[in-house]
Formats: C-alpha cells, structure tokens, sequence
C-alpha cells in the first residue's frame, strides 16, 4: 500500500522509476560493483527507507528491476517500430536500427562493457544466451504477426535476429554499419530476408 | 617432437582447472603440476596467474577448433561442411567436462575472457571459410566471399555456445539450419539439396 502512495502523483515520473533512472546514472558512472543502495537512494533523492520499501529485498530487487524496465523499454521500441512497418524488411531494419541505438546510446551498459564485462557477458553465452533468445521469442514474436503466419516461425525468425544483433553490436564488423539504416537493410537483404521468407514461405 | 616448457605449462594449467577450478587454481599449483618452479612459470607468464588462466583459455579455444578443422576435412560442398562442423561442433561442447564444469560454476571467470577469444576465433573461422565460398558454384549474385564468411562464422559461433530452439543432435535439423537462416542468402540451394536427410 506504501508503494501506491509513492506512486500516485501523476505528473512526475513514479518514485521507483525515478529510482531505477538513478541507479542507471550511477551504474554508468562507477560500475555496478561499487553502486550501493545509498549511493542509488541519494541519486535519486529519497530516503533508503523509501527505497527498501519501494524495492523490498534491497539491492538485488532494485538491479532486477532495472533490467526488467530496459528489456521493456526496448520492447516499446520493437513494438512501436513494427507497427509503423510496412513490409518485413522495414520491421527487421527498424529492429536492428533500434536495438543497436539503445545499445550504443546506454551509458550503463557501455561502462559495464567496458570495464566490467563479468557482470554482462556471462548472460549473453550458452545456457543464459538460450534463456534471453526464448524470452526474445516469446516477446518479439507475436509482433511479426502481419507478416509471418506460424508461431514457431515468428519465433525462429525473432531469435535469428536476437543472435546477428547480439553478435554485430557486441564485435562491431566493418562491413555491417549498425547505426546507418542503409547499410543494415543492404546487410538484411543480403543474408537474412531470404531466410526468413523461405522458412515462412 | 619435444613440446615446448610453455606447452607443458599450460597443459599443466589446463589440468589444474579441470581439478580446481579457475577461482582456486595459483601458481604454484600449476608449478607443482609441472614439476617446476615458480620462478619458471613466472619467467614465461610475467604476468603471472592472469596472465596464465587467459594463455590456458586462448590455448585451448584454438586446439577445440583445430579439433574442429579436423574433423571436417576433406568436405568439399560448403552446405555440407557447415552441416558437419555444427553437429560436430555441439556435441565437443556439451561433452568437454573442463568447459561445462566451469560454465557450471564459475562462468563470470571464464566468459570475458572467451568472448575476446571468440571475436579472435571468429576471424579465423571467416579465413578458413572464404576459400569454400569463392570456390561455391551457385553462389547468390552479388555476394561477395568475405563478408558472407564473416556474417556465416558469426552464426556459426552463436548456435555452438547457444542452440536456443534448436536440436543440434538432429541432422535434419542442422540441415535445414544451414541452408536458412546460414546460407538463404548466401547460396542458390535447390530443392533437392533443401531436403532434410532422416536424423541417426
């Protein structure tokens, strides 16, 4: 019931959004190994009782929410390019455009890979990495809906593009500029839009 | 031929990981495993312990994918090779027990260092591949060798460490694997050859 309290002014953003932004600005400034709940609640300007209540459960609770509200801002943009896709090359370009511009422009994530990649890169390698590709199934594939027509396809097709994002943002390739929309729709058209229309044919 | 010192220290070190871990394996573990000193472990890995777990990392990663090489000589037709390379590929990684004992217990000591290793691997996989497709006969027009073999070597290393939906133990499977979301833009494959053959 405390948590509805904080949360209801409408106008500013919600106290625990407020403190999953200030977590993201420490994590970019000094890692996640050395960001403490104080440092998060200071940033933030609330109490650390506040924070306790808002995340109970402390410090895990507070870094498990601000993975779940990233993975969902991105899927805001997924979505939001699929709905303004015409044809499926547009929504696989947008997708990479959009994912690959999240990426780069995500200070928390740059300073994690960069300097503690331990704590990025074991969730994106063998077991964890077939975890991440099943949720991106389970999440991207209802969006290709318009154009492909069975489920297990759309869900092949979201977790093909999950691993050619992962791999050409994570070790950049001179031939695939992930920031410049023509060359990933010269890169789509070349290796993955005849896949995905022969596999949904 | 006589394996060098270095060799012997990192199949010491190897041996040490697989016992211990690479938390716990130290120097003078490693010095013990040889027969040597400290100071010979140091004199060729000045960097010391770090220095070793990484060499022992890139150590093996390139004799895992010499394995690899091997056993996919002598395969002319591309598809096919790639077919070969995955199923064989995925069955040497769910049964090294060094590997699946460290993913299994300490992976945030071993995946940094792998994931430099496999943007290094990934050239080299790209290298061994060009030559298949500059020599592929019914090449996609416009598709040129090198960036197909980079974009094909960087799936190839994605379904290895993770199969997601995939049975890689299935041939039929691996088949249809490769001549979609590997080689659809890559190479004209009719229908005959976009047959799956039955699994073994």
């Amino acid at each position: 019931m405390q948590v509805m309290v904080d949360r209801a002014p409408p106008g500013p953003p919600a106290a625990d959004d407020r403190v999953v932004a200030a977590a993201l600005r420490c994590i970019a400034r000094w890692g996640l190994a050395k960001t403490t709940v104080d440092d998060v609640a200071r940033e933030a300007g609330v109490g650390r009782a506040t924070l306790y209540r808002l995340f109970p459960g402390g410090r895990d609770a507070l870094l498990e929410a601000v993975v779940r509200h990233e993975v969902e801002r991105l899927g805001h943009r997924l979505g939001a390019a699929a709905a303004t896709a015409v044809t499926l090359e547009d929504v696989v370009v947008a997708w990479f455009a959009e994912a690959a511009e999240l990426v780069a422009d995500h200070p928390a994530l740059q300073f994690l890979l960069a300097h503690e990649p331990e704590s990025v890169l074991p969730q994106l390698a063998f077991g964890r990495l077939d975890a991440l590709l099943e949720r991106a199934a389970a999440l991207g594939g209802p969006l290709l809906e318009r154009w492909i027509d069975q489920p297990e396809d759309r869900a092949r097709a979201v977790e093909w593009m999950a691993r050619v994002l992962l791999s050409y943002t994570l070790a950049p390739s001179p031939d695939v500029d992930v920031r410049d929309r023509e060359s990933l729709r010269r890169f789509a058209r070349a290796f993955i839009i005849p896949g995905l229309t022969r596999s949904s044919a | 031929m006589e394996r060098s010192a270095r060799t012997r220290l990192l199949e010491a070190a190897y041996a040490c990981i697989g016992r211990y871990g690479l938390g716990k394996t130290t120097v003078e573990d490693v010095a013990r495993e040889a027969g040597v000193s400290r100071a010979t472990v140091y004199r060729h890995f000045p960097g010391g312990r770090d220095e070793l777990l990484r060499e022992v990392i890139a150590w093996e990663t390139t004799r895992f994918f010499l394995r690899l090489a091997e056993a996919v000589a002598g395969i002319r037709d591309f598809a096919d090779l790639l077919e070969e390379a995955l199923l064989y590929a995925h069955e040497a990684v769910e049964s090294h027990a060094v590997l699946q004992q460290v993913l299994a217990t300490e992976p945030e000591r071993l995946l940094p260092t792998l994931t430099v290793e496999s943007a290094r691997i990934c050239g080299h996989v790209a290298e061994f591949l060009t030559p298949y497709l500059e020599a592929a006969p019914r090449r996609c027009p416009g598709v040129e060798p090198g960036q197909a073999a980079d974009y094909v070597a960087r799936m190839f290393l994605s379904w290895i460490g993770a199969p997601g939906r995939w049975d890689l133990t299935d041939r039929a499977q691996v088949r249809a694997l490769v001549r979609t979301e590997f080689l659809a833009g890559i190479l004209l494959l009719d229908d005959e050859t976009k047959r799956g053959l039955p699994s073994h």
